[in-house]
């Protein structure tokens, strides 16, 4: 051993030890916070940095779709956190209705000639959904990051099921991170949403929460994707008050820990579909590297999801 | 069922050493700080598991090794976790040995920096860093002779000459 090389070292050592590490019950604390706030496999990292055009947003209201979503681009491989998504094998969309392509990434909010929602006249169908639509988070779950507007799968993967595939006009899905309110900014995000807005025909949005329900019924387990042997429980939730009509569930699978196993905790997703006419707009709680969804976060941002979509239309 | 007392030992007896690593690897003490709270946050995460790990040590410096090789991790919160715990106490500022060295690591590669971390701050001989980095010694061996024979160029008073003929690789 290279006597001037260890003492280099042995320098570098004893600089290093006065200015330790916090104490061991702070890093426990911080752990643990980090484990109720983390996402499978960030979705939104995955979103914005998995390549894809978003062209159009006729996209059906299906589950499954394309690739699952896999790890940031920042996890390192050991520590790498499974993800949240219990997609079950990925079926391709297909485009179904007659959707009319109308440019949807683009940011400027199209003019618009529409029916409040609930009118059934077919002849004031919208057919194009502005940014305006959407709904912006309270000012103190907002992290900086800009949404992004992406083409995908709006709904967790329900045993191959696609409810809500059929009859869509137009759909529009973004992906936006979300703080909690006394989560300090610097921090990482609490959670992200895949928020989406889909007009339907006269009547077949009402068709579409039917077929979620039964969707979510008719599957109330499924091995998680890219995990064998890892279950998804899937069931309803009650969802009262939220537009005309709502449905709530949730997907109940394993914590994972960074080496794949079950730690013996669970990470829950919700999601929330909201029908205000002829219009359903959905929320499905990502999470952010494992993270739980916060059911107060989620039903706040439901009510401002629906009151952006009023507002819109009124 | 996790032991808290159990994690707060194996911190309290491995904390010091795992952050000398963690500054030879990272190169800078700050981000070490960083990384290595980030790698016991992980360790006490699935510590129930990881407490009848046979080499929990060498497992948290992979962790580490990996954090450090991943420079877009986001590890600010743990910024503000420090910060909480109040301003840190005064300390002499690094010697002039420990920033020639740091600066000199940053230009090395990081298989380099956790092959002569392990070796000059743990010891350990060849075929021991071989297990725990998961390479050939051969590897190993080259990833310490390159790495040694930069840092003699980089650092003043280190024979290249003498590191050929005192270290056995």
């Amino acid at each position: 051993m290279s006597r001037e090389l260890d003492r280099f070292y042995r320098s570098l050592a004893d600089d290093t030890d006065p200015r330790g590490l916090i104490p061991p019950d702070q890093v426990r604390r911080h752990a643990d916070r980090q484990a109720r706030t983390r996402v499978a496999v960030g979705a939104l990292a995955a979103a914005v940095l998995v390549a894809g055009t978003a062209v159009g947003s006729h996209f059906v209201l299906t589950a499954g779709a394309t690739t699952p979503v896999g790890p940031p681009a920042d996890t390192p491989a050991p520590p790498s956190v499974s993800p949240a998504q219990p997609a079950t094998a990925p079926s391709p969309a297909a485009p179904t209705g007659s959707p009319r392509p109308t440019g949807s990434t683009s940011r400027t909010a199209p003019g618009t000639s529409m029916s409040a929602p609930g009118a059934s006249s077919s002849a004031r169908t919208p057919t194009s959904i502005p940014d305006r639509a959407f709904f912006d988070l309270a000012v103190a779950n907002s992290t900086g990051m800009t949404p992004a507007f992406r083409s995908g799968p709006v709904l967790p993967a329900l045993c191959g099921a696609e409810p809500g595939g059929s009859g869509v006009v137009q759909r529009r899905a973004r992906t936006l991170a979300f703080k909690l309110a006394d989560t300090p900014k610097g921090y990482v995000p609490d959670g992200s949403y895949r928020h989406s807005i889909t007009i339907y025909g006269p009547g077949r949005a009402v068709d579409a929460l039917a077929a979620l329900r039964k969707a979510v019924r008719d599957c109330p387990e499924q091995e998680v994707s890219g995990a064998p042997g890892v279950t998804s429980r899937q069931r309803l939730l009650d969802s009262a008050g939220y537009g005309d009509e709502s449905v709530l569930f949730e997907l109940r699978r394993p914590f994972l820990d960074v080496n794949g196993q079950p730690n013996g905790e669970d990470e829950v997703r919700l999601v929330r579909a909201v029908r205000i006419g002829d219009v359903v707009t959905v929320l499905w709680e990502q999470g952010w590297e494992g993270t739980s969804s916060p059911r107060s976060q989620v039903d706040a941002d439901s009510r401002r999801a629906v009151d952006a979509v009023r507002n819109w239309w009124e | 069922m996790r032991d808290e007392r159990s994690f707060d030992e194996f911190y309290r007896s491995t904390s010091a050493r795992t952050l000398r690593y963690g500054h030879a690897v990272a190169g800078d003490h700050g981000e070490a700080q960083d990384l290595v709270q980030e790698a016991y946050a992980r360790a006490w995460r699935q510590w129930a598991k990881l407490a009848e790990h046979p080499a929990p040590e060498a497992w948290l410096r992979l962790v580490v090794s990996r954090l450090a090789a991943d420079r877009f991790r986001r590890l600010r919160g743990w910024r503000t976790a420090v910060s909480r715990h109040g301003p840190p106490e005064d300390v002499r500022p690094p010697g002039e040995d420990t920033v020639l060295l740091v600066s000199a690591l940053r230009q090395l590669p990081t298989n380099q920096r956790q092959a002569l971390a392990l070796h000059y701050l743990f010891d350990m001989p060849v075929e021991e860093i071989a297990r725990e980095t998961g390479v050939p010694t051969g590897t190993v061996k080259s990833w310490l002779s390159r790495g040694r024979s930069r840092l003699a160029e980089l650092l003043p008073g280190v024979s290249a000459k003498e590191l050929e003929v005192n270290d056995v690789a």
